[in-house]
């Protein structure tokens, strides 16, 4: 869809769903929020509901950076240290390389 | 494995071609045209695109170059989609072995089995394979087509949401699978877990309810590659070819003829004004814009279009989007939002994807997968051009689908050993 077809109260009630929506573990979701709204909220002339439009995306980009932050520190745990866990490691992986331990 | 039977009808009545322009819109005045053609032009001449009946005086001239004019940004906005989920076909089949591996699995569609030691027997199975598929795509899409007349829309909706969860959560999953195995990468469940949940639910929200038009085109790029990768793996050979003829045939008469269920499909949508699924249909969604009897809205939407012209792709944000006034302030009684963008059903993308695939993991080498690649997007240029002309849904798979066939077998029996015999021997023309 179009954002520019859309009314104001519409698109603030979109970035709050799909702010809200994020919460169910979904960093992607908030990252969609932020690039799709970054225009309407910090670039566009100011109009009434700019600012809470400007809220959400600081709070989803915010929630974004935190699920990154953690993801990242997961990953780079799992990466060094599966080999070493044994059978738990095992048990979490989803693909097991071949040929290196 | 055998896969459910709620992705087979989702795809084929999706094998339809419109021209998404709604009835004729009452222009503004003519006398604007004249302080400033250059500019205003193209805004004048798309306005008036929109007539098809008796306007201010309609110049015929004007119109048909705007046709065609538009005619082709519009192949360009399909040959964009169509070549990306060919490539993302032709590159998973290349790299991943998965998808090319032989198997002994077959789904239910196509119950005859290809081992057979004569060739007769094996061309007779694949016609059998074929009947039995064709019959199943019918009989799904007359279902659909009868649900929709009877507006039981919930319940197509429910099909539809389940169709799409299982492209988007258990296709990408077993892809995403096949993908670190085949780069002999370890990964784990939780983050799996995440990321399918993510991809999926985010596409659901995006192709079902709101979202980027840039993201939903995407992810049904995605889902028809994936759906397309599917059928190449579990196609037995002979019988794909068989099915692409026979489909293309199908899709001819469902879309043209007058009982046609696609044909039907599509002219109940239109009498009740209203789309069709959007997890059916590719949209292209170009340019809107406002017919409108005031000049001041004229100027600036001269510049949008002029905007809209230097941009032209895929992206909805360059379109012109109609002035910010003309959702509040102005009369919304003459104001009328036109979306000129072509919709391309989402089974021609798999059928093109499976034929292109096909090619190329069975073929000889690049030459073969090119070839097919160029004959489909010829096909779907003539296509396009006929769209221009007949102003009416059309069957998008015939054309193509035949090039691609002709180019496939010529090219890959005839061409590719007269280059590597010219190469072999040195000879170069």
């Amino acid at each position: 869809m179009n954002l520019e077809r859309v009314s104001n109260e519409e698109k603030l009630g979109l970035c709050r769903k799909y702010y809200l929506g994020g919460f169910a573990f979904l960093p992607f979701l908030w990252l969609v929020n932020v690039v799709w709204f970054f225009q309407e909220a910090f670039i566009k002339p100011a109009y009434t509901e700019q600012l809470q439009i400007k809220a959400y995306v600081k709070w989803s980009g915010l929630g974004l950076a935190i699920w990154v932050a953690v993801l990242t520190t997961w990953i780079t745990i799992y990466q060094h240290y599966r080999a070493q866990w044994g059978e738990v490691g095992d048990y979490l992986s989803f693909t097991i390389p071949l040929g290196i331990p | 494995m055998t896969t459910s039977d709620s992705e087979e009808d989702s795809y084929d009545e999706r094998s339809a071609l419109m021209s998404s322009e709604t009835p004729p819109v009452p222009s503004y005045q003519p006398e604007q045209s004249d302080p400033d053609p250059s500019a205003q032009g193209p805004v004048l001449r798309r306005a008036k695109s929109s007539e098809r009946g008796p306007g201010p005086e309609p110049e015929l001239d004007e119109e048909e170059e705007l046709t065609l004019k538009y005619g082709a940004k519009h192949v360009i906005m399909l040959f964009i989609p169509v070549t990306l989920c060919m490539v993302v076909v032709v590159a998973t089949i290349k790299s991943i072995g998965f998808y090319t591996e032989k198997t002994n699995q077959r789904l239910i569609y196509t119950p005859f089995s290809e081992d057979e030691v004569s060739v007769g027997r094996r061309l007779l199975n694949s016609f059998l394979n074929s009947i039995v598929m064709i019959s199943v795509i019918v009989v799904m899409t007359i279902f659909l087509v009868m649900l929709y007349k009877y507006r039981c829309y919930k319940f197509i909706h429910g099909w539809l949401i389940l169709s799409s969860l299982m492209l988007l959560f258990w296709f990408s999953y077993l892809y995403l699978g096949e993908l670190f195995k085949n780069y002999n990468l370890a990964m784990d469940f939780p983050t799996v877990g995440v990321l399918i949940w993510n991809f999926g639910a985010v596409g659901m929200i995006c192709i079902h309810w709101k979202g980027p038009l840039q993201l939903q085109q995407a992810y049904l790029i995605i889902i028809s590659a994936l759906m397309a990768l599917v059928f190449i793996k579990y196609l037995p050979e002979w019988s794909t070819w068989v099915i692409l003829g026979a489909i293309s045939i199908y899709d001819l008469v469902a879309v043209l003829s007058p009982k046609g269920p696609l044909r039907m499909l599509v002219e109940t949508a239109q009498e009740r004004n209203e789309p069709i699924f959007p997890a059916l249909i590719y949209s292209s969604g170009m340019a809107w814009m406002v017919g409108m009897a005031n000049p001041a809205e004229g100027g600036r939407q001269q510049s949008d279009a002029e905007a809209q012209e230097a941009g032209g792709s895929l992206e909805a944000e360059d379109s012109p989007d109609p002035p910010a006034g003309a959702q509040g302030a102005c009369p919304s009684g003459e104001d009328q939002e036109e979306e000129s963008g072509v919709k391309l059903g989402l089974g021609d993308f798999i059928f093109y994807s499976v034929l292109v695939g096909k090619a190329a993991a069975t073929g000889g080498d690049w030459n073969t997968t090119l070839a097919c690649f160029v004959a489909i997007l010829i096909g779907l240029c003539l296509t396009l051009l006929l769209l221009a002309i007949f102003k009416k849904a059309l069957p998008a798979l015939p054309i193509s689908i035949a090039f691609g066939l002709v180019f496939y077998f010529s090219t890959d029996y005839l061409v590719q050993p007269f280059m590597d015999n010219l190469a072999t021997n040195q000879y170069y023309i």
